[in-house]
């Protein structure tokens, strides 16, 4: 089965998502934050990474374009919440370095395992 | 209360409010996803489907809320106000100071100690924040002096830089490492990063982005080993005390 890691620094959140998507039998991986999903990524292992933009150490952005150097195949999704400079501004960023999706939180977790099953195929 | 106060209040209700509704949403996401499962679980049990769509209806409202305070806090870093210049640095410098490492010192050359400037106050103190961010950063490994200097365009005399009269020129000049003719040309593209530092390469684009929207213009001078300096040049700058409310 595929797999998906999971880079969200809010704990709740983040074991949320991976109990969604593991219930639809993808392997699952998590990270607190940028630093820590570099560390962990792993090109045979991860098909997709979801992101959170604004988190400490390494931010999404980072992780977007990091990820990208080693597996260039990799899909994207990337998720915010606002803050710096607004949710529209980070998202556009993260889109133009080159997310397969964006979405702004709060959105229904349900949306975003569909949005992994269309990218996955 | 001081300009320099609503300097300070402005720049933290932006950070504040966006900080708030970032957090909260969230949380509203994770309370969409528990319900979510939640309405699984409950299959035919409609009183604890009802209670649990009771619940997605409330926290739609919390998600109409953080609209607003995202809404608010854009407002905050757009409207245009009178600015001192001196009391925004100082701003700065205040802020920055608890994490600038030994070894770098911080001089504020006001010459012109009375301008001010119509700025939105949160975005001159992210202009102001990131270039002295980059100084220090610059400065880290061996230490130096960051040197910010304020005076009117008609009397400056730069290094290499013509005068340009009528205008406010800020400037903050680094004794680091300085940059080579490769990376001087790269600085100001989006994500760009020089050095190991950790960070989006967005500062100086969102200074260069943020000086023109002031209708100003920001260039440098630098050189490998001799440090740098960058030129903020805002047309149109105010002498003297801030007019009154209305």
């Amino acid at each position: 089965m595929a797999g998906v890691m999971i880079v969200e620094d809010d704990a709740a959140l983040r074991e949320l998502l991976r109990d969604s998507l593991e219930k639809r039998k993808y392997t699952v991986i998590t990270a607190a934050d940028g630093r820590e999903a570099l560390a962990r990524f792993r090109p045979s292992v991860v098909d997709l990474v979801i992101t959170d933009l604004l988190m400490p150490e390494e931010d999404g952005l980072m992780v977007i374009m990091k990820i990208r150097e080693v597996k260039p195949a990799t899909r994207v999704i990337a998720i915010s919440g606002g803050g710096r400079a607004g949710p529209g501004s980070y998202l556009l960023m993260a889109s133009k370095l080159g997310a397969d999706h964006i979405m702004s939180k709060p959105f229904l977790p349900s949306e975003l395992v569909q949005k992994v099953k269309e990218l996955l195929g | 209360m001081g300009a320099g106060k609503k300097i300070k209040s402005s720049a933290g209700l932006e950070i504040l409010t966006g900080g708030i509704a970032h957090d909260l949403n969230t949380v509203i996401t994770t309370i969409y996803g528990y319900c979510e499962l939640a309405l699984e679980s409950a299959g035919d049990n409609t009183g604890s489907a009802k209670s649990i769509q009771a619940i997605i209806s409330a926290a739609d409202r919390a998600k109409l809320l953080t609209g607003q305070l995202l809404d608010l806090s854009r407002n905050a870093s757009i409207e245009k106000v009178p600015v001192p210049v001196a009391d925004a640095l100082k701003d700065t410098i205040n802020f920055i100071s608890p994490s600038v490492p030994e070894g770098i010192r911080i001089i504020l050359n006001l010459k012109t100690p009375d301008a001010w400037v119509m700025a939105p106050p949160a975005r001159l103190f992210r202009i102001f924040l990131n270039l002295a961010t980059n100084a220090i950063q610059a400065m880290r490994n061996k230490g130096g002096t960051l040197t910010i200097t304020v005076e009117n365009g008609d009397e400056a005399e730069g290094e290499g830089t013509a005068p340009t009269p009528g205008r406010l020129l800020i400037s903050f000049s680094d004794t680091g490492t300085g940059m080579d003719e490769q990376t001087a040309g790269e600085i100001f593209k989006p994500f760009f990063t020089a050095g190991s530092h950790s960070g989006t390469g967005l500062g100086l684009t969102v200074v260069a982005d943020s000086v023109r929207d002031l209708g100003g213009t920001v260039d440098f001078v630098t050189a490998p080993g001799s440090g740098t300096t960058f030129r903020i040049i805002i047309p149109d700058p105010f002498f003297g005390p801030l007019p009154e409310k209305d």
